[in-house]
């Protein structure tokens, strides 16, 4: 439980050499550099330009997710997918790759592709708009006005087609049908120019849609360009299909040149990282402080690195000085966790929670065990935690993970060991108990379970209250450590015994703790009001009995696995029954029922056991407040730096 | 001895309903939510899914307790009990924990876990924090299950 020594560098170089010493650090990612408080220290800062390489960055990053959709696909090659690597030293070699060139032809390539593909769709909705005129036989350029008579093709709504054929019998009209769907006549109408006026008005409320060829211009100007005088609808759709013909062929080509294009995309991604942390690199410069000849660089590094810092740092001894200091009382360093190897997983539940505060201690060794137990007794399956383990222990063994995922898998391993154990001692495989192995048979017993749960609980809060007295004699709070803390140590067991026993040295021991709390808990100097104010600190009793009744969850999630597994094999055993295909109800039942309950039980189990430790345990003795470590490194997105 | 079972088997029919209730509403909060973030963002689909499901448990807890009446009462496998009246009053009761419990604080959860998701749709990485939140609610519908749980096991047949 512990929390590694932090201190404060300070790096005085010459100018000359500030990007090169920058560049040293970033590789190591051994320190944290912290803005330099340039006003008190009378040092400028530089102004910095990033814009040029942010907008190559973000070019690199689009022509990148634009050639994405050639990648291998599929969930199970997505999952073992792993970056490809890098050598830090290599990074200069690879901005030698010609990528701004690549980059123009991308940006070309998608334009192009895009234009395409609009032209296509505004196509396809000619020939969607010709198609019901397909039938008509006249060539369109006599669809003219003549001296006499003017001519007219449109829709109109089924429910009209009345009207018009009345209209069509009245006055100087003549029409023909040249096809019909379930919404709309679509006509060929002719009619005498005297009448026009008239007729058009009626057509109007008709809601007739006049579909023009040519004049007053309604068409759009690719079509108009395909069409001849001699031309039929027929013979200028299939001008549009072949146009369309060609766009697609257009369309495969430039695919193919995408594909070739494809292959350059590692090195898109190297160039991307390398140029990434040469930003970085050039934003980290501004938060140093210079004079004309000079540079000053402050942060922060564990102390265990110094050596190696510096050792980093000799090349150019020459032109730089440096400063190690222990943090100051009024500073805030920031938070390194130093645990053994097994508790390192268990780090990911204090990071939740937040780092602890300067002065404070690291509670991630102490929770492990409870944790570990914890989650184990929640899900209580055996069966279920030899599958999580296997898997997770697998997926770390084959898709090589790194970081947080790691972490996390390495926790899920151990928790789904703890599960086979508890599993094994108190729950069953797959829901069929193995008696003679079990200690403690839930269902049966329940109660037992529920002492066993209380007992764990005690245990831990009590653990906590001693965690609490360890850090206020820390902080030289003797007083309050012995006679309050230590009040509660000795209260609570032996108001358990004594309530459990009635032996009088147990009462008396109570009544000892008791009154070390009802004295020493108020820092009143009044008596009366220290006396009272002690008195009521006694009362806290009911919020430790409720931290305790609050870990009986253990036994209702357990219980809750258990049962969920019984029901499942028992909805098998129902489906044995269904004559001939029975079997295959019962294997299905059995492998979605598990899963299911393997899902929701370690959900579960995972969150009320992390609630525990949260308000139960950390509640007595934890305060969070820290901030995390952010050394200076070099980030990536899509390479591994090695 | 008719009435006592009809009691009984009331008991298990209440559990499962009203937990079912509370989750069902509960789950759809949290469910409308999330869709309405995934519209921007398809990509939390995983993350929201986990607090999308956290309200269902209460649910699953009163099935629990049906299937413990139902095997108290010998409805699963063995032969049927003789349930006196009285008998089957208790076993209604005691199945009053975990459904009303449940159906209070599935609608809960779910409003907890529908702010949790506009909270991850803001801080992706802070996950696990409304979850944790939501598990403070579920807390009482786990207290109500377990009193059910014990006072099944209490009551002799």
């Amino acid at each position: 439980m512990s929390i590694a020594q932090v201190q404060k560098v300070q790096v005085v170089a010459h100018s000359g050499v500030k990007m090169e010493v920058l560049s040293a650090l970033q590789e190591e990612g051994l320190v944290q550099v912290e803005r330099t408080d340039f006003e008190e220290l009378g040092l400028n800062s530089s102004s910095v330009d990033v814009y040029q390489l942010e907008h190559n960055l973000y070019r690199l990053s689009h022509a990148l997710d634009y050639l994405s959709r050639w990648e291998e696909t599929g969930f199970v090659k997505k999952l073992f997918i792993q970056k490809t690597q890098m050598k830090r030293e290599k990074r200069k070699e690879a901005l030698g790759f010609d990528y701004l060139s690549v980059l123009n032809e991308v940006e070309k390539l998608e334009a192009k592709k895009n234009e395409l593909l609009s032209e296509l769709k505004f196509l396809k909705k000619e020939t969607e708009f010709l198609d019901p005129f397909e039938g008509l036989e006249l060539p369109l350029g006599l669809l003219k006005t003549t001296e006499t008579t003017e001519v007219l093709i449109g829709s109109l709504l089924v429910s009209r087609y009345e009207n018009l054929q009345r209209i069509s019998d009245e006055e100087g009209l003549w029409h023909e049908v040249i096809s019909r769907d379930k919404r709309k006549f679509h006509l060929l109408l002719v009619y005498h120019k005297q009448e026009r006026e008239r007729i058009e008005q009626m057509l109007r409320e008709l809601h007739f849609a006049p579909f023009y060829f040519k004049e007053p211009v309604q068409i759009t100007e690719p079509l108009l360009s395909k069409t001849e005088e001699q031309d039929r609808v027929r013979d200028v759709i299939r001008k549009i299909d072949e146009e369309m013909q060609i766009k697609r062929k257009m369309l495969e080509d430039l695919e193919k040149e995408e594909k070739r294009l494809f292959e350059h995309r590692e090195q898109l991604m190297r160039v991307h990282d390398v140029l990434l942390n040469e930003k970085e690199r050039i934003f980290c410069s501004s938060l140093l402080g210079e004079t004309e000849r000079a540079v000053y660089l402050e942060g922060w590094v564990c102390s265990s690195d110094v050596k190696e810092l510096k050792s980093k740092l000799q090349p150019y001894s020459e032109v730089t000085e440096l400063y190690f200091r222990d943090p100051l009382p009024e500073e805030d360093p920031p938070v390194i966790l130093e645990n053994p190897k097994p508790g390192k997983p268990f780090e990911l539940i204090t990071r939740l929670y937040g780092l602890p505060q300067r002065g404070s201690f690291d509670p991630t060794l102490p929770l492990a065990p409870f944790f570990f137990l914890f989650v184990g007794l929640c899900v209580s399956e055996a069966g279920y935690g030899l599958l999580v383990a296997l898997l997770s222990f697998l997926f770390i063994k084959f898709a090589k993970p790194r970081g947080g995922l790691l972490q996390f898998l390495k926790l899920l391993t151990l928790l789904g060991i703890s599960t086979v154990i508890l599993g094994t001692l108190v729950g069953g495989w797959f829901g069929f108990p193995v008696r003679p192995l079990m200690v403690l048979d839930s269902l049966q017993d329940p109660l037992s379970f529920l002492y066993l749960a209380l007992a764990l609980g005690f245990i831990q809060v009590w653990f906590g209250t001693l965690l609490s007295m360890v850090s206020s004699l820390k902080n030289k709070r003797y007083l309050q450590a012995l006679f309050v803390q230590g009040g509660w140590l000795l209260l609570l067991p032996s108001l358990v015994l004594f309530l459990a026993k009635k032996g009088s040295v147990w009462g008396i021991l109570s009544l000892a703790g008791a009154a070390g709390i009802v004295l020493f808990a108020s820092p009143s100097r009044n008596p009366f009001a220290r006396f009272f104010g002690g008195l009521y600190s006694l009362y806290d009793i009911s919020r430790y009995l409720a931290d305790v009744l609050s870990y009986s969850r253990l036994l209702a999630l357990g219980l809750a696995t258990t049962v969920i597994a019984m029901v499942v094999n028992n909805l098998c055993q129902t489906a044995l029954g269904i004559p001939w295909v029975g079997w295959l109800f019962a294997a299905l039942i059995f492998v979605g029922g598990h899963l299911f309950n393997l899902g929701i039980s370690f959900l579960g189990g995972f969150v009320h056991s992390m609630r525990l430790q949260f308000v139960e345990f950390f509640s007595k003795f934890f305060k969070a407040g820290g901030s995390p470590f952010k050394p200076f490194e070099l980030k990536s997105k899509f390479v591994e730096f090695i | 001895m008719a009435l006592g079972f009809t009691l009984a088997v009331f008991g298990g029919a209440l559990a499962v309903v009203l937990g079912g209730i509370g989750s069902a509403i509960g789950v759809g909060l949290a469910g409308q939510a999330s869709s309405g973030v995934m519209s921007e963002d398809p990509g939390k689909f995983g993350s929201l899914l986990l607090l999308v499901a956290l309200p269902g448990t209460q649910g699953i807890y009163g099935f629990l307790s049906a299937f413990l009446v139902m095997l108290k009462l010998g409805l699963v496998g063995e032969a049927l009990k003789s349930v006196s009246v009285y008998q089957g009053w208790q076993i209604l009761i005691a199945c009053f924990p975990v459904a009303f419990a449940g159906l209070v604080s599935g609608i809960h959860q779910g409003k907890v876990c529908a702010s949790g998701v506009y909270m991850v749709a803001k801080q992706p990485k802070d996950l696990m924090k409304p979850v944790i939140m939501a598990a403070l609610v579920e807390t009482y519908a786990v207290l109500g299950l377990l009193i059910t749980i014990l006072l099944l096991s209490g009551i002799q047949l």
